[in-house]
C-alpha cells in the first residue's frame, strides 16, 4: 500500500497548488473577498494551504 | 533533526527567502504563489522518495551530475550576488561584502565537519529575522494580521513625517530599483545638500529630458507623471503626506495584487512546473532513501514557520515603510525596512546588521547543505565532487567575480532551479525508462537543450520578464517546455531500445 499512499500525498499537494490558481481566476473578485482581517486568497495561500501541505506530507515518512 | 536541517538550509537560500517578501511586497497577492510553492516543493520531493530495489544499482547519468553541479554554482553566485547588493546597500564597497562571503563559503569547504553547524547557521538566521519583525511588531503596536488589516485599509501610501526622507533627506541612490521614480501627484523634491537632479518631464505630448541643478534648500516641483531618475550622489527630501511615487494606489489595490491573463497564468503554472522540479532534483528521487517521518515534521514546520516570517515581514514592510515602493522593490531594499520604520536611528542601524549577519548564516549554511546535496547525487564519485577543495575553489572564485555586476539573484536562481527541473523531472516522472543510463543522458541532453535554447532566445529577443506572449510566458518558464521535450527523449529513447532487442 505504501506507494499507493505516497501517490494520493503526492496528487493531494498538487490539488493544493492548482486550488490556488482555480481560486485566484475566478470572476468577479471572489479571491478578494475578506474573510476578518485578510482576504480569502490570502488565507488560502499564505495560511491553510501551506498548512495542510505540511500535514499532508507529515504521514508519508518512513517510521525510523 | 542533521538532515532535516540540511534540506532546510539547501533550499532557503538567501536568494530564495528573501525573494519571498520582495515578491510580496511588489506584487501582494501576486507573491503569494511563488510563497506557496517554495513551502510545496520540498514536501513533495520527500514524498516521493523511494527505496530502490535491491538490484537496482544504476549510475545517475552525467548529465545529470554535471547540471545539479551547475545548479549548485548558480545559486552560489545568486547568494553572492544578494550579498554584494547588501554591501552596496550599507555603503560599503561591493567587493568587500562578496569576498567575505565567499571566503566563508571556501573556509567551510575546506572543513569536513561544516555539516555540523548548519543547524546553528540555520538558527541564527531564524533568529535574526525573529528579532527584527518582534521589533517592527513592537514599533507599530500590532500583530502580523493587525498590520495586515491596517495596511488594507489604508487610503493612501504617504511619506510619513518622521521618514528619513523627510526629516534630513537621503541619497537618492538608495531608491534604486528596477524603475524610475514616476509621481502621480505633484510633490516638491528639495535637494539637502547641492546636487543636480535627473528629470524626465512631461511638456503637452513630448517627454523631455532635462537635468535640474539645485543648492542646498533650493526645490523643485514635479508634476503628475514625471520621473525622477534616482541618480547616485544626489540627496534629496521628499514632503510629508504626499504618495509615495511607485507606491499602490491603496492599500486594497496592493492587496488585490491585479488579474490574471492567459499568459500570466502560463507563467504560474512554469514557475509552478520549476520550482517543483527543482524540488524533485535537490531532494527527491535520486536520492532514494525515503525520507524519516522525523525529518518531514521538521521540514514542513520549518517551511511553515519560514514563510509566516516573510509574510509578516512583508506586511509590516508596507505598513511602516512604505518609502520602499520608490523605484521598484529589490531583495536588498528589504534591508532597509527596520531603519525606516523605526524612529531611533541606531536600533534601525543595529538591526539593519541583524538582518545582514540573517543573510549571511544562510548563505553559508546554504553552501554546505547543496555542496553536500550534489555529493549525494554522485554515489559513484564516493561525493568527492561535494568537497573537492579546488574545484570549489574554482567555483566561488569565478562565482565572486562575476557578483561584482549586478543581477536580479531572483532570477538566476529560477534559471538554476529551472535547469534543474528540466532534467530530473522527467527521470522522477518515468523511472523505469530513465533506469536505462543511455535513455536518461538523451533525455537528459534534449531538456537542457530546450532549456537553454529557449532561455538565450528570450533574453536575446527581450521576450522574457515580464512575459506578453505565449511564446514570451515559454521563455519566461523554460522548463514548461524542457520538461515535456525531456519525457518525450526518454519516451521514444525507451521504445526505440525495446524494438532493437
Amino acid at each position: 500500500m505504501r506507494p499507493v499512499t505516497r501517490k494520493a500525498s503526492a496528487v493531494f499537494l498538487l490539488v493544493l497548488l492548482m486550488l490556488f490558481l482555480v481560486l485566484t481566476s475566478l470572476p468577479r473578485d471572489v479571491a478578494q473577498v475578506r474573510v476578518g482581517p485578510l482576504s480569502l486568497v490570502w488565507w488560502y495561500g499564505g495560511v491553510l494551504a501551506p498548512a495542510l501541505a505540511a500535514f499532508a506530507a507529515l504521514g508519508r515518512g518512513a517510521r525510523e | 533533526m542533521r538532515a532535516a536541517g540540511a534540506v532546510l538550509a539547501a533550499w532557503l537560500g538567501p536568494a530564495i527567502w528573501l525573494a519571498v517578501p520582495t515578491l510580496l511586497v511588489a506584487h501582494g497577492t501576486g507573491g503569494l504563489w511563488p510563497g506557496l510553492l517554495i513551502v510545496v516543493a520540498p514536501l513533495l520531493a520527500l514524498t516521493l522518495r523511494a527505496r530502490p530495489a535491491a538490484d537496482d544499482t544504476v549510475a545517475v547519468p552525467l548529465v545529470h551530475v554535471a547540471t545539479h553541479f551547475l545548479m549548485v554554482a548558480l545559486l552560489i553566485w545568486a547568494g553572492l550576488v544578494l550579498v554584494g547588493d547588501l554591501a552596496s546597500r550599507l555603503g560599503v564597497p561591493r567587493w568587500h561584502g562578496i569576498a567575505l562571503a565567499a571566503a566563508g563559503g571556501l573556509l567551510l569547504t575546506a572543513w569536513r565537519g561544516a555539516e555540523r553547524v548548519v543547524p546553528l547557521l540555520l538558527l541564527v538566521a531564524g533568529v535574526s529575522v525573529l528579532i527584527s519583525l518582534v521589533a517592527l511588531s513592537a514599533t507599530t503596536g500590532l500583530s502580523p494580521l493587525g498590520a495586515w488589516r491596517a495596511v488594507s485599509e489604508r487610503p493612501a501610501f504617504v511619506f510619513p513625517a518622521a521618514s528619513r526622507w523627510v526629516t534630513e533627506g537621503r541619497d537618492l541612490r538608495l531608491a534604486q530599483g528596477q524603475q524610475p521614480l514616476r509621481f502621480d501627484e505633484a510633490h516638491r523634491v528639495t535637494a539637502a545638500a547641492e546636487t543636480t537632479l535627473r528629470t524626465r518631464i512631461r511638456e503637452g505630448r513630448q517627454t523631455l529630458d532635462r537635468e535640474v541643478p539645485l543648492a542646498a534648500g533650493q526645490s523643485f516641483t514635479l508634476r503628475p507623471g514625471d520621473q525622477l531618475e534616482p541618480t547616485a550622489g544626489a540627496r534629496v527630501k521628499f514632503e510629508a503626506g504626499r504618495r509615495v511615487p511607485g507606491a499602490p494606489a491603496t492599500g486594497l489595490a496592493w492587496g488585490d495584487g491585479g488579474s490574471q491573463g492567459l499568459v500570466a497564468t502560463l507563467v504560474s503554472v512554469g514557475l509552478g512546473v520549476t520550482l517543483l522540479g527543482a524540488g524533485v532534483a535537490l531532494f527527491g528521487p535520486p536520492l532514494a532513501d525515503p525520507a524519516p517521518r522525523g525529518e518531514i515534521v521538521l521540514v514542513g514546520a520549518g517551511l511553515l514557520a519560514t514563510f509566516g516570517a516573510l509574510q509578516a515581514w512583508a506586511v509590516y514592510a508596507v505598513l511602516a515603510a512604505p518609502e520602499i515602493f520608490m523605484g521598484g522593490i529589490t531583495p536588498d531594499r528589504l534591508i532597509d525596512v527596520p531603519g525606516l520604520a523605526l524612529g531611533a536611528r541606531p536600533t534601525g542601524m543595529r538591526l539593519q546588521l541583524v538582518l545582514v549577519i540573517a543573510v549571511g548564516a544562510s548563505f553559508m549554511a546554504s553552501t554546505v547543505a547543496l555542496r553536500a546535496r550534489l555529493a549525494a547525487v554522485d554515489p559513484a564519485g564516493d561525493g568527492e565532487i561535494g568537497s573537492d577543495l579546488g574545484l570549489w575553489t574554482m567555483v566561488f572564485v569565478v562565482a565572486a567575480l562575476a557578483s561584482l555586476w549586478h543581477v536580479d539573484p531572483w532570477a538566476l536562481s529560477l534559471t538554476a532551479l529551472g535547469a534543474g527541473a528540466a532534467v530530473f523531472l522527467p527521470r522522477a516522472l518515468l523511472p523505469d525508462a530513465a533506469a536505462r543510463r543511455e535513455a536518461a543522458t538523451v533525455a537528459g541532453v534534449v531538456a537542457l537543450a530546450v532549456y537553454g535554447v529557449l532561455l538565450l532566445f528570450g533574453r536575446v529577443a527581450g521576450l522574457a520578464r515580464p512575459a506578453g506572449s505565449l511564446l514570451g510566458a515559454f521563455c519566461e518558464q523554460p522548463a514548461l517546455l524542457a520538461v515535456p521535450a525531456g519525457l518525450g527523449a526518454l519516451w521514444l529513447a525507451t521504445r526505440g531500445g525495446r524494438r532493437t532487442r
